[in-house]
Formats: structure tokens, C-alpha cells, sequence
């Protein structure tokens, strides 16, 4: 089976990958969208101050 | 935990607590060997990089000793080391570094045997916590 | 991102140099950065700390291909707030994240696998480390370029140095003076004795005044200074949260930090300063809000 891997996807805050699966007539078996990143935000946003919170997650994305 | 030597550290001072630490020896009041004793001119003095550095070297437990609250050789020193102490435990509890593996304790020339309780009673609070983990 | 802050002054930058991968503008491949020759990049600006095996293998790849390689970026040069999360075992990462959330639709005992085999063959993630690092716990670092996010104007000034080839000795952290913020900040200093540390909606505070003296924790003594001129921060009244690093010489920015503030307590009694301490409500996350993986604290990617 024929693959197209589209690694990384571009022009976009954040990591992610496409794996399309092609069959022998060339036509798409299956693709899959993955996110190849984890940094954790909900869990060491836990018991934070308040007031931390509005300057730690705008570093999800920071564009 | 089978086997399990805890290794403590003890920063000492050179003033009373040195002398207590000599007492202990003096009046046959003898403290477990897992204690590995430096010497510092004042507690006041222990940075707490110095103290981080310990655990990562491989220490499961550091304690602080110093001269009595208003005995201090060098009169304001260990209550720097107090508040330094109880910042940076409060720290390292939060990094899941338990706070009896840090200790900061007042010895004078008269209380040899204190001491050497102490580091026995530190010894096996530590034996019954485990290695320190958080580094590896 | 921060690159792109320079506005039109972006156009500068690319009038001075070939972009040769910079996939979140534009659409260059992993593959393609794979095929270049080795040390074909003059210089790589690098964004973003090392969390798993693929941040790694992309710092590594790019240092081969890259003369001279320059840590972007607070989470590059110390870990960054993602580096919060090495308060945190991987463990109760993975099963907050997959599992614990409350708006997770978990599936039992579904984590993400290094290989998942589907149907049509195999699928890969990355390894995902115990522990976040800095840049240069991965690969070797020439450069600093500190700030979250960095200045614009500092990046600039950077830019030009290197189109002049006018950089300092390697190691050095650039676009940044060689002093604590406290060298450059404009507000009036008299005593820090302190009472009591307040969080900044419990007082009304003096817009001239030193934060630190007023009980407010700002990590001016322990932060290197040169963000903006007045520093942006105090400018806006808010204390310094750090995020240019250490000052030189000092490896441990929340150990300085936290030593600073306990020699400011003005108090000799053990119960009052128990008191005092205790209006520092998140110690870790306020000393070592940005370095923690650069700091004395760092952890080790494996266990």
C-alpha cells in the first residue's frame, strides 16, 4: 500500500501529521490526522493561582 | 525498604552547633553514621542551590544546623536560614520532595544528646520514605 | 511566531537571508530539512523545548544541517512554562490528559502508543520523555536569544549582528544586557523590609515604587535585564515574571529568587514568618515559572 505522509502540517501553530493510505487503484483507503505533541497544560494548570492562569495559557498556541 | 541506607547531609555551623555535635561524641550519645557532616561558618550561609545540589548528588535527606534563635555567632544569620529554609521547603514539597527529608535544627554545646536523637529519628523517617526519587 | 512581530520589518529579514525551513510560515517538510547538507544552514533559530523523542530528533537533525544553532525563546533556552509540567510525573500526565479530564470521551485503557497498528499498516508518535528539557540538554546551543516572546526589536538587532557577523564569544545570550532587570527598572527603591506578600488584586499598589518592597514578588534581582527600555512589564505595572532568565553567573534563577525574597522578610519570629511565607501561594511556580527544566531542578528524559 502506497503512503503519502504529510510531515509536519505547516503554516499553523502546533504539530500534526497525516499518514494517507492509498490502495492499488491509487484512490484513498484511509488517511489519519495525528498530533504528535503533549505538553500537559490542563494537568500543571491544576492548583495554580488564578491569577497565573491568564498568562500561562495564551503559551498553547503563542502566535 | 529492605537494605535501604538513607544518606543524609548536615550542614553544620561552626559555632554551637559544632560544639553540641562535640558534646554528643564527649557523652558517648552516638548518631547513625548515615550522616555526612559539613561545615559551614553559619547556617545563615547555606544557599539553597547548595542544598538542591545535595539531593542530586545523591542525598535523601539534608538537615541544617545552626546556633539558637538569638544566639546566632554572627547575630542575624540563622534567622536568614530560617526563612531561606521554610521558602525552599515549601519549594521542593511542591517538586514532590517530601519536607521531612529537609531539616533545619538549633543545637547548643549543651544538648549533645538532642543531636544525636535527631539524626536517628531523621534516619529512620527517611528509611520509612525510600530513596529519593525525584532526580532519577 | 515571535519573527513575525517585527511587522514589516519581516521583509528585512528576508531581503537578508534564504528562509530554508520554517514550517509554521511556510511549507517545508521534515524531508526537507533531511536532505539538505550537512552545516548548509548559516544559522537556526530554534523555538520550543524538548518534550519527546521527535522534538530531539528534529534539534539534532537541524544542529547537523545548521552552523550555528541559537536557542529562541524562553521555552528554548530554560524549558519555558510547558516546563511546569516536570512538577508533574508523566504518568499523571498521560492519565489526566487521556483519562481524568473531565471533558475527555476516554476510551478504557486507550493511551497513545509509540506504534498503533491500523488496517492499512502503521502509525507513529513520538516517545514521550519524562521530562521536559532545554534546548541545550538535547544538542549543543550557540546562542541565547531569552524572552517570552522575544522582543521584536531585540530580534532585529540580533538579525543585524548576525548579517555583520558581529556576534559575541558562543554562549552567549544575545539581545539582552549583562545586568539584573533591577539595573534598568525606573521605579524608586528606599528599604525592602517586608511584612507581608500580597498577590497582585490584594492591594492597591505604587505605580513608582519597587513591587518587591511593597510585597509583591517580581523576579527583577534574579532576571537578566535588556527586555525593552523601561521593561515592558513594570511599564504596565506588573512585577517581572522572569521570563528572560537568569542573570550571568547564576545557574539557579528560583534558587537565587527565592534565597532574595527570604532575606527580605522582615521578621524574627518563627510564627510570623511562617505567616509571611504562607501569602506565597505557589512558590514552584512563581520562582521557577519559566526555568524550571534549566534550573538545579531538571529532570532526566528517562527514569
Amino acid at each position: 500500500m502506497k503512503t503519502i505522509s504529510i510531515d509536519p502540517i505547516t503554516r499553523l501553530e502546533g504539530h500534526g501529521k497525516i499518514e494517507i493510505f492509498l490502495n492499488d487503484q491509487g484512490n484513498v483507503e484511509n488517511a489519519y490526522f495525528q498530533v504528535p505533541e503533549l505538553r500537559g497544560f490542563e494537568v500543571f494548570c491544576l492548583g495554580r493561582p488564578v491569577e497565573e492562569l491568564t498568562r500561562i495559557v495564551p503559551r498553547i498556541c503563542g502566535v | 525498604m529492605d537494605n535501604f541506607e538513607p544518606k543524609i547531609i548536615g550542614f553544620y555551623c561552626n559555632w554551637s552547633s559544632q560544639m553540641g555535635i562535640d558534646s554528643a561524641g564527649v557523652e558517648g550519645a552516638s548518631y547513625p553514621s548515615n550522616l555526612r557532616l559539613i561545615r559551614v561558618m553559619c547556617s545563615g550561609s547555606v544557599d539553597p542551590e547548595v542544598i538542591i545540589e545535595a539531593f542530586k548528588k545523591g542525598a535523601d535527606g539534608v538537615v541544617i544546623l545552626g546556633c539558637h534563635l538569638g544566639n546566632c555567632h554572627y547575630r542575624n544569620g540563622n534567622y536568614n536560614a530560617l526563612r531561606r529554609y521554610r521558602l525552599l521547603q515549601k519549594t521542593l514539597e511542591q517538586f514532590g520532595l517530601e519536607k521531612e527529608r529537609l531539616r533545619l535544627e538549633w543545637v547548643s554545646v549543651a544538648e549533645g544528646k538532642r543531636f544525636a536523637g535527631l539524626v536517628g529519628e531523621m534516619t529512620e523517617e527517611l528509611r520509612r520514605l525510600g530513596p529519593l526519587r525525584q532526580f532519577s | 511566531m515571535a519573527v513575525v512581530d517585527t511587522h514589516e520589518k519581516l521583509l528585512d529579514i528576508a531581503a537578508a537571508a534564504d528562509i530554508l525551513f520554517w514550517p509554521v510560515a511556510m511549507d517545508f517538510k521534515y524531508r526537507d530539512a533531511e536532505e539538505m547538507a550537512d552545516k548548509s544552514i548559516d544559522v537556526c533559530l530554534f523555538s520550543g523545548a524538548v518534550r519527546n523523542s521527535e522534538n530531539e530528533h528534529i534539534a539534532q537533525l537541524l544542529r547537523g544541517k545548521s552552523k550555528v544553532m541559537v536557542a529562541f525563546g524562553a521555552c528554548a533556552q530554560l524549558g519555558g512554562i510547558p516546563g511546569l509540567a516536570n512538577e508533574k510525573r508523566r504518568q499523571d500526565i498521560l492519565d489526566f490528559v487521556y483519562h481524568g479530564s473531565p471533558s475527555t470521551a476516554s476510551q478504557k485503557g486507550i493511551y497513545p502508543q509509540e506504534i498503533t497498528s491500523v488496517p492499512e499498516g502503521k502509525l507513529k508518535l513520538p516517545k514521550f520523555y519524562d521530562a521536559v528539557m532545554a534546548l541545550d540538554q538535547a544538542v549543543e546551543v550557540d546562542y541565547y536569544i531569552p524572552g517570552c516572546p522575544p522582543e521584536p526589536a531585540r530580534i532585529l538587532e540580533v538579525v543585524d549582528a548576525i548579517v555583520k557577523g558581529n556576534l559575541p564569544p558562543k554562549g552567549a545570550v544575545v539581545g539582552a544586557l549583562d545586568k539584573a532587570l533591577c539595573d534598568s527598572c525606573p521605579r524608586k527603591r528606599e528599604e525592602k523590609r517586608v511584612k507581608a506578600f500580597y498577590r497582585p488584586h490584594e492591594i492597591l499598589f505604587d505605580p513608582e515604587r519597587c513591587f518587591l518592597e511593597q510585597g509583591l514578588i517580581c523576579l527583577g534581582p534574579a532576571t537578566r535585564g535588556g527586555c525593552s527600555d523601561p521593561p515592558r512589564c513594570i511599564r504596565s505595572n506588573m512585577p517581572c515574571r522572569g521570563c528572560y532568565g537568569p542573570p550571568p553567573d547564576i545557574t539557579d534563577q528560583g534558587a537565587k529568587m527565592l534565597s532574595a525574597v527570604g532575606s527580605i522578610i522582615d521578621s524574627q519570629d518563627p510564627e510570623e514568618i511562617e505567616k509571611i511565607i504562607d501569602g506565597i501561594v505557589d512558590p514552584l511556580g512563581t520562582f521557577y515559572r519559566f526555568g524550571l527544566p534549566a534550573s538545579a531542578l531538571r529532570k532526566k528524559r528517562f527514569s
